[in-house]
């Protein structure tokens, strides 16, 4: 009985998950599908392939990903060290770091989206890819600092010591020792901010001012343009990259997972 | 190898008021086991940090060889740990754990693999090179531990409680162990425990610690026989103290410029008759251990505990007794 239950909420969440995709899909290879028609009558590849070989789809999804990953790489740089101190330290005012890095969480995008614009035109960083990398880190950073942060926080500072005593150098100790056993989260944390990253779209209107161009963007314009096979097709590369990095990190998620698990 | 020296070490830690480390003073023969014992709290722990650097003392020098080592980095004193926990690194293998000390130090991949099959020879595991540290039961990890820490050829090997998460009988078949292997291989070792018998079992000299300053250095035995004070005593199990006059009985060590005797628990006498040495009580409790009985008699207010080795007759709780302390078995200590 109880198994039953699991079985049929199992495939009711599957599907709650699929069908919008499937109907990306659906949209996206047919033709001329309308109202009393249950399914598609007209199956054909030629929107997906027109999305696929506009040069501007191609530039876009360049762009979003080297955005995407800056962005990863600049959030686990700048959050590595935060994370280190608020997971291991307790220390004086350490409530009102965490208040200061969760901040970007709560503030709307617009409202310092627009404070940024300003100060990035005076200083030549809007309109640049560097200027949208600077703005997407505001919003990813909380997320890399906190999986981070409480990955420290389960941490045990005596292999380090062990290592270092053992003859290891500093930086021997960070990369056979910390990295290693921060792995699984540091792949985690990365994934968030190339996740909130790929899916920018407020931020990297504002920053790149219409000069720099990623897949959200041109998603945008072609919703208002309102072909729904562009539409689709549109939406199925912009998911393409998020499931991609998700099924070949799972293993990964599985162990951040686990680890949480084995605390309780 | 290596004698070390530790003079006048003092260590506070911040927002504390009282130093962990108090003018701490004490030396390790070169290949001497030197037992750590002390309640938590002590300082024991913070003196192996010392030691190996991880935290730097207030003033105070440690030196190996006569060379201070407090200006030397961590990883370059050649001074191993050992933890409670075995510490090993879950991603790696049991012999990339052994080999992981001469792999940073940049061993040659052959040296490596005869070292680490020799290490698992010497703490008799053969054969689990390819095993995981998660595969291992906790005397093994700490086995391996072991072998991790010495493979090295370290100065100092320092044991912060390597122990004390495991069952007795794994407990003593690895202090037997890490014993016969610190006598092989002759490596200067200082021992951190709060248990008395684990540490006269293992060392060659004990030196017991209280609020960060040593209380006493001595062999075991002569400790064990005759504490020369009031607080050595307790550490070693006394807790009868009769001052001035040998047969007034008082518990607490007394402040007056009175003498002050002790005696060790197993050598006081519980006897339904009253005779020259002894003193009339009633018995408060009375627990049966197998290889002896221990009574615990009130006397004069006191509180006396008494071991009597099997056979040894038995009282009832609340029964009146003479408790005697016979005068050849009293020491003077200092109060």
């Amino acid at each position: 009985m109880k198994r039953s239950i699991t079985l049929v909420s199992r495939f009711v969440l599957y599907l709650i998950l699929i069908a919008p995709l499937l109907l990306f899909v659906a949209y996206t290879f047919s033709t001329r599908w309308f109202f009393p028609q249950p399914f598609p009558t007209e199956w054909t590849t030629i929107a997906f392939q027109r999305a696929v070989n506009d040069s501007r789809t191609f530039s876009g999804i360049a762009q979003g990903l080297s955005i995407a990953v800056l962005v990863s790489g600049f959030s686990l740089l700048l959050g590595f060290p935060a994370a280190r101190v608020l997971g291991l330290r307790k220390f004086r005012g350490r409530k009102l770091v965490w208040l200061f890095f969760f901040v970007p969480t709560v503030i709307p995008p617009l409202a310092f989206g627009m404070g940024l614009n300003i100060l990035f035109l005076r200083i030549g960083l809007a309109g640049t890819i560097a200027g949208v990398v600077l703005a997407h880190i505001v919003p990813a950073l909380p997320y890399t600092i906190f999986t981070l942060s409480s990955a420290f926080a389960r941490f045990d500072e005596n292999y380090e010591f062990q290592a270092l005593a053992l003859g290891a150098s500093p930086w021997q100790v960070f990369r056979k020792v910390t990295l290693r056993m921060m792995a699984p989260s540091l792949v985690v944390a990365a994934l968030f901010a190339f996740l909130i990253s790929w899916s920018q779209y407020l931020l990297t209107l504002l920053i790149g001012g219409g000069r720099v161009i990623t897949l959200p963007v041109l998603l945008f314009s072609a919703a208002s343009g309102g072909n729904p096979s562009t539409i689709a097709a549109l939406s199925l590369l912009f998911i393409a990259p998020p499931v991609l990095v998700i099924a070949l990190t799972a293993r990964q998620l599985n162990e951040h997972g686990n680890e949480i698990r084995e605390q309780y | 190898m290596t004698t070390v020296t530790i003079t006048s070490l003092t260590k506070t830690y911040p927002n504390q008021p009282a130093p962990v480390l108090k003018d701490f003073s004490l030396s390790v023969n070169d290949g001497e086991m030197v037992a750590l014992l002390g309640p938590s709290g002590s300082g024991k722990s913070t003196l192996l940090k010392l030691i190996t650097g991880i935290e730097r003392p207030d003033s105070g020098d440690i030196q190996f060889d006569g060379a201070s080592i407090l200006k030397v980095a961590p990883n370059q004193r050649g001074a191993v740990l050992m933890f409670q926990k075995s510490y090993l690194f879950p991603f790696l293998t049991v012999e990339d754990n052994i080999g992981f000390g001469l792999k940073v130090q940049g061993a040659s991949s052959q040296t490596i693999r005869a070292e680490v099959k020799r290490m698992l020879d010497l703490i008799g595991l053969p054969g689990i090179e390819r095993r995981r540290p998660g595969q291992l039961s906790g005397g093994e990890g700490q086995r391996v531990a072991l072998a991790r820490a010495l493979v090295t050829n370290p100065k100092l090997l320092l044991l912060d409680e390597p122990l004390s998460s495991l069952d007795t009988e794994v407990r003593l078949n690895l202090q037997e162990a890490i014993r016969n292997i610190q006598r092989e291989l002759g490596v200067t070792t200082i021992f951190v425990t709060h248990d008395l018998g684990e540490a006269m079992a293992m060392s060659d000299r004990m030196a017991l610690l209280l609020n960060g300053e040593i209380v006493a250095v001595d062999k075991p035995e002569a400790l064990y026989h005759r504490p020369r004070s009031v607080a050595a005593a307790r550490f070693m199990g006394v807790s009868t103290f009769l001052s001035g006059d040998p047969l007034h009985v008082q518990n607490e060590a007394c402040t007056s410029s009175q003498k002050v005797f002790a005696i060790r628990p197993e050598h006081i006498r519980v006897q339904s008759e009253g005779c020259a040495e002894s003193l009339p009580g009633v018995v408060s409790d009375c627990v049966f251990r197998g290889e002896y009985i221990e009574y615990q008699v009130a006397v004069n207010g006191a509180s006396v505990r008494a071991r009597m080795s099997m056979p040894a007759p038995t009282f009832p709780h609340g029964a009146q007794v003479f408790v005697k302390f016979p005068r050849e078995k009293l020491f003077e200590v200092a109060s």
